[in-house]
């Protein structure tokens, strides 16, 4: 009989879970509670004695010094109580480890079917508050109804006996599984059944389906195995195989792309060949440094002769826009088995993110499935366990307000890994498959999680998207499998490692199979979470945590041994085989026989028409706009604007140090607040070798022209990297963009040529950095799709299209991390130099955005100008002549001018005459272009002499210097002082707005 | 005795400190070994063959039934015998992080009058409500019999937890600072004790405790991790150091860091005697 368990803190102690939901109460919605207690419960639905339950209850659940427990309700003091628990099927980390506890203490093993389920309850008190309010905090701050359910009872519904009763969300099928076959009488036929089956199958691809499955020697073939028609484990493998997430359709389309300014037109056969492939494999000829590219999970570089490093980044998007958390915690945990299935494996070392989310204070009429302040919550939150919990640092991550993310957020994730040059004598990063291979699937089991993920992320999101493909990511099940893999790998029994994602084992598999052109898979031996799974959902089912693995059958006893060890589920699925074919089976019936080339076979390609209206044919225009008057005030309200301000409090979640890596930290300075230019590792502890990591994001200036948007954007990255004492000979990058839907439609999408025409310039603006910068592409992913239509105050909906946005990373190996530099100024007396030209480039700007205005004149890069400035920048920080360097990013020289003095708790005096500039004439225009490649750079006196030597050549000027007094003195062009701000009150300014959340 | 003491790193079900535990070892000159629970459970790995035991940070079993109870709870029931005579031989033991919370719930520690089974001390969620990543200052109690901290007065080191305030009654409470079992307090930048305020004490914990000893003093948990101050680089204001050593001419040498000191006090035990 199942039973539960109630567990909470003593009364005398403070209970932070119960407090932080007050506040957020109060804080999000004006409710006043004067008390939150949380009680969490374990209902343990397996056939245990009382003494059993009794012995769990006291060994497990609860702390002796701190807890009280009762397999009866608790007796706490409440007005209302909220009861929340998991909705069946989904992910319960905490049951799944009771479990584990619980057969290790009692010395059990649960039946098949029996498990433990948490769920918690929260007693609340509060005179003033009534039921509408208590809903509003069950379902807008606890529960999320895609994953979880939620009960409000007062007093008087409340049984002090009973409780909230036995609640089991056990899933429970009831299904024979069972293979369909689909009609592909006519073209019509099967696009019906497509979209019946919610196939996602691209209208343009059904009649290359079609007529291979007509060939008469593939039906001769499949007779042989007892098939006719297509099954629906083979349709839904060429599903996801050609789902934009897998193909790239996009990126591999045909864009015809026509200039209306210049009147030019220009067909591109495929933006991924000629823009990322073409540079990238350009650049690999050059760059010794460059292992593995363009095919693996991730990018492989050399981090030393012992050692290589690999990168790969991806976004979460559509699963997080409708449950934050899970959402974040897949993508996180998901992007970190990219690096785990590149080469023979790598061992995780680092992760970024970076969020893009409507206003946090959003209260316009639009209604997002999620707000933006509850949406970011339990995406930091979620990247925040999926980080920690795997042990792996974040040091480095990004936050965009912006209302273009109202239709749909962006949650970016980047992984890092490090492995050993050789693994047995043989390179680590090289792999392949002989036939006779076991395919070996490990990790987590299998359920219906995430069946159609793929195909829903591919495609816009609307109040009919599918909410089942929402998971929950388990960092500790990975954690195991990445150790266990590690151990693996070093004693030489991997021969070919791939993770499942997208797609599941169809992909995984599928892919994999090309190695050895071929394989046989048993599907009934897939370890399954609950029965009743029918052949299809086994088969691209994405439940989380999984890996594939080719091994020599040799092998197997070892490797099976090893699993256990780590506690980790390994189970050979099927043979790898060099037949040409996947061949699927369940109990013996082939269900799947298809050529593994009718996926690279003629499928047409995507085409899309892009058409280029230049932004002053768009009627674009600068504002006109008299002088400001009053400088200080405007400088500290630039520094309380959400993109600019202090976002400490989401830094400080993240766990940057573990592993005992960290030289460059995500805030730094006197008060360990202010934010570094770019993170740096030293991840071989016995090398003094560094690895630098940047990234940046100003989707903004898209809105001007996504050309400069991409030129800016990567030369954010790269000058962040330069500004910790990155070396520019060794830079890798990734590339993610997020774009909405591209493809023209009258009605749906009447501005997709103008999208089009963004990206087609974008991947444009890409290769002329890369090429410039010298910077191949390790790796990269493309997001479409990134809209949203949200209901607004009448019952109609609107289209909200997201801002084209590329985030672009950028890392590096550097010599020695003692060479380091970090952004705060350090010693009163150094001199402020200023490196780089400011233009007259407001358009886009956070300042112009300030006062309502995009205008036109969007910073432009300089690509040749520029690297060659880094390059002497570069040997400043060899020769050590810097004290300090910082970046000029968003916002200008007034808000990156506070960022140093307010890193070194130090004043500065500057003055902008001597500013390098060209055109411009007005203080506020020097204080707030955005102008690339520009740092501020402090540099000691006895130092000066060799600097403006070595600078002899590039605009830099020395502006300024650092003084005691901690208060930035900015003097005019006309000599006059323009603004006196103490870093007090600058601080104050910058972290007003987020200052008080942790 | 071996010149080097040799130490055991423990690995597996989340945990995830072992490199850099292992790696701080052997910068201060021990053998390390990581291996994992597992292992030692099973006996292919004796304790007898190691000097040191290391309890490693990190999320064991995702900390999910509170941080290091499912940890305590499955070496008690399978190796619980075999830890006491571990600690009974003259031995060392650390627990940092998620091994002071494993410590505290196997009950070695705080060990006060020598009953190393009870659970008389917690470690529980921070007030602030959120893990949390930041640098502390630390006062080393000089009256402490900790090995580990010998000769330390003060040290800066990272804290990374979520669950790190250090409850307990009264009485027990009273019985650690008569048996000088506070080894480790949360300081002001100033040296004095931070008396509760965040976020200089940064998780509420009573009495500013940030590691406590057992009566006999080789046996100690702490929350900050100082394997992670095992380079120079690792202090978050080491480019500030280094640039006003700069100006007055000094270059260091040595990239140890500071935490490397706890490790070598460790070693030194079996080294120089104790």
């Amino acid at each position: 009989m199942p039973q539960r368990i109630e567990i909470t803190l003593k009364k005398d102690l403070l209970d932070a879970e119960g407090e932080s939901l007050r506040l957020k109460a109060k804080n999000y919605f004006d409710i006043d509670l004067h008390q939150v207690r949380a009680i969490h419960m374990a209902t343990i639905d397996a056939d245990l004695t009382p003494d059993q339950i009794d012995t769990v209850r006291t060994q497990i659940f609860t702390n002796p010094v701190t807890q009280v427990s009762s397999v009866k309700p608790l007796n706490v003091d409440f007005d209302w109580i909220i009861w929340v628990g998991f909705r069946p099927g989904v992910r319960d980390n905490p049951g799944a480890t009771a479990v584990e506890a619980l057969e290790d203490l009692l010395r059990v093993k649960l039946k098949p079917g029996e498990a433990v389920y948490t769920a918690k309850r929260y007693c609340l008190k509060g005179s003033g508050v009534c039921r509408r309010d208590v809903e509003k905090i069950a379902a807008e701050l606890l529960a999320n109804d895609i994953i979880q359910q939620w009960a409000v009872f007062d007093e008087s519904q409340w049984d002090p006996a009973t409780g909230i009763g036995i609640i089991i969300p056990k899933v429970i099928l009831d299904h024979q599984p069972e293979v369909d076959t689909l009609s592909i009488d006519s073209d019509e036929t099967l696009a019906r059944l497509s979209d019946e089956r919610s196939l996602s199958l691209n209208p343009k691809d059904i009649p290359t389906i079609r007529s291979y499955f007509l060939k008469p020697e593939v039906r001769q073939r499949r007779r042989q195995v007892s098939l006719s028609d297509p099954t629906d484990v083979e349709l839904e493998y060429i599903s996801q195989a050609r789902s934009d997430h897998c193909n790239h359709n996009t990126f591999g389309g045909r864009f015809y792309y026509k200039d209306l300014g210049s009147g030019q037109t220009e067909t591109i056969d495929s933006l991924f060949k000629s823009y990322i492939e073409g540079p990238t494999l350009a650049l690999k000829d050059k760059k010794p440094w460059v292992v593995s590219v363009l095919w693996d999970n991730a990018g492989v570089g050399r981090f030393d002769s012992d050692h290589h490093y690999v990168i790969t980044g991806e976004t979460h998007n559509s699963p997080s826009n409708m449950e934050a958390y899970g959402g974040a915690i897949t993508g996180i945990v998901g992007i970190y088995r990219d690096p785990m299935g590149t080469g023979k494996g790598a061992r995780l070392i680092m992760g970024s993110y970076g969020y893009c989310v409507g206003p946090r204070d959003y209260a316009g009429d639009l209604k997002p499935r999620l707000h933006p302040r509850r949406l970011l919550d339990g995406v930091i939150e979620g990247v925040r366990d999926g980080g920690n919990k795997s042990g792996i640092p974040t040091p480095f991550g990004q936050v965009m307000f912006h209302p273009g993310y109202l239709g749909k957020c962006l949650v970016f994730v980047t992984a890092l890994g490090i492995m050993p040059a050789e693994i047995d004598g043989e390179p680590s990063d090289q792999k392949t498959i002989l036939p006779g291979d076991l395919a070996v699937m490990l990790g987590g089991r299998v359920g219906k999680d995430g069946i159609h993920g793929v195909t829903a992320s591919s495609a816009t999101f609307s109040r009919h998207t599918p909410a089942g493909h929402v998971q929950i990511g388990d960092p500790y099940t990975q954690k195991k499998m990445h150790d266990f893999l590690l151990d693996a790998r070093d004693e030489g029994l991997i021969r070919f490692i791939t993770d499942n994602g997208g797609g599941g084992l169809s992909s995984s598999v599928g892919e994999s199979a090309l190695f050895s052109n071929g394989c046989d898979i048993q599907l009934e031996k897939v370890p399954l979470k609950y029965d009743g799974l029918n052949q299809w959902e086994i088969w691209i089912s994405e439940s989380q945590e999984r890996m594939t693995v080719a091994i020599d059958p040799m092998n197997l006893d070892r490797f099976m041994a090893l699993s256990r060890r780590h506690a980790v589920e390994s189970t050979v699925i099927g043979t790898y085989t060099d037949t040409g074919k996947l061949h699927i089976t369940y109990d013996g019936a082939t269900c799947a026989y298809i050529d593994l080339d009718l996926l690279t076979s003629a499928f047409p390609k995507w085409e899309f028409e892009a058409v280029w209206q230049p932004p002053v044919l768009r009627g674009l225009t600068e504002p006109v706009l008299g002088v400001p008057g009053d400088c200080a005030a405007l400088i500290l309200d630039m520094l309380e604007r959400p993109n600019i301000c202090s976002k400490e409090w989401v830094c400080r979640q993240y766990d940057h140090e573990v592993q005992g890596t960290s030289v460059i930290k995500p805030l730094i300075g006197a008060g360990r607040d202010v934010p570094s230019d770019a993170a740096v590792i030293r991840p071989v502890l016995t090398s003094e070798h560094g690895l630098v990591f940047s990234q940046a994001l100003i989707p903004m200036y898209s809105a001007i022209d996504a050309y400069h948007m991409t030129t800016c954007t990567i030369d954010e990255a790269v000058r962040r990297a330069i500004a910790v004492g990155g070396d520019p000979d060794h830079l890798g990058g990734v590339d993610n963009f997020c774009w909405p839907n591209i493809q023209y439609d009258p009605d749906k999408n009447p501005d997709g040529k103008h999208k089009a025409a963004q990206l087609v310039r974008s991947c444009k603006a890409l290769k002329a950095m890369c090429m410039a910068y010298g910077i191949p592409l390790l790796s990269g992913k493309d997001s479409m799709y990134v809209d949203g239509h949200l209901p607004g105050s009448y019952g109609e909906t609107h289209k909200v299209s997201a801002l084209e946005t590329l985030q672009f990373s950028v890392t590096g190996v550097m010599a020695d991390v003692r060479r380091c530099l970090s952004m705060d100024c350090k010693v009163p007396g150094d001199r402020v130099y200023l490196v780089g030209i400011t233009k007259n480039e407001l358009g886009g700007s956070e300042f112009y955005a300030h006062l309502g205005h995009v205008g036109l004149n969007v910073p432009v890069v300089e690509p040749d100008r520029f690297a060659a400035c880094y390059q002497t920048m570069a040997q400043a920080v060899k020769n050590g002549l810097l004290a300090s360097c910082h970046g000029v990013y968003r916002g200008g020289l007034a808000v990156h001018l506070g960022m140093v003095a307010m890193g070194g708790e130090l004043g500065m005096t500057v003055d902008l005459a001597k500013v390098p500039a060209e055109g411009v004439d007005r203080d506020d225009t020097l204080l707030f272009s955005e102008s690339a490649g520009r740092f501020i750079v402090t540099v000691a006196p006895h130092n000066q002499a060799a600097f403006e030597a070595l600078f002899d050549e590039l605009p830099v000027a020395r502006v300024g210097r650092v003084t005691e007094t901690p208060q930035l003195k900015i003097i005019g062009i006309d000599g006059q002082c323009l603004a006196e701000l103490t870093v007090e009150r600058m601080k104050s300014a910058w972290k007003g707005p987020f200052g008080g959340l942790i | 005795m071996s010149i080097k003491p040799n130490v055991l790193v423990l690995t597996g079900f989340g945990l995830n400190c072992d490199h850099e535990t292992a790696y701080a070892f052997e910068l201060a000159g021990a053998v390390a070994t990581r291996a994992h629970i597992n292992t030692v459970i099973a006996g292919e790995v004796s304790l007898d063959d190691f000097q040191i035991l290391a309890f490693g940070g990190g999320f064991s079993w995702g900390d999910d039934h509170g941080a290091g109870v499912i940890q305590a709870l499955r070496l008690k029931t399978n190796i619980g015998d075999r830890l006491l005579e571990f600690v009974a031989t003259q031995k060392l033991v650390i627990g940092i992080c998620n091994g002071f919370q494993t410590l505290v719930n196997l009950g070695l520690l705080p060990g006060t009058d020598g009953d190393y089974t009870k659970r008389s001390v917690a470690l529980t969620f921070n007030d602030c409500g959120n893990f949390r990543d930041q640098w502390v200052r630390l006062k080393i109690n000089p009256d402490s019999p900790c090995v580990f901290t010998r000769g330390i007065k003060t040290i800066d080191l990272p804290v990374r937890h979520g669950e790190g305030k250090f409850y307990a009654q009264r009485e027990t409470m009273q019985a650690l600072a008569d048996k000088r079992q506070i080894a480790m307090q949360y300081a002001m930048p100033d040296g004095r004790l931070a008396d509760g305020v965040f976020p200089h004490n940064p998780n509420g914990s009573l009495a500013d405790i940030a590691g406590v000893c057992d009566p006999t003093g080789r046996i100690f948990g702490l929350m900050p991790h100082p394997e992670a101050y095992n380079h120079v680089t690792n202090h978050p204001d080491w480019t500030r150091q280094v640039e006003t050593e700069k100006r007055d001419g000094i270059y260091r040498k040595s990239t140890v860091g500071q935490g490397i000191r706890l490790f070598e006090n460790a070693v030194a035990y079996f080294v120089s005697g104790n």
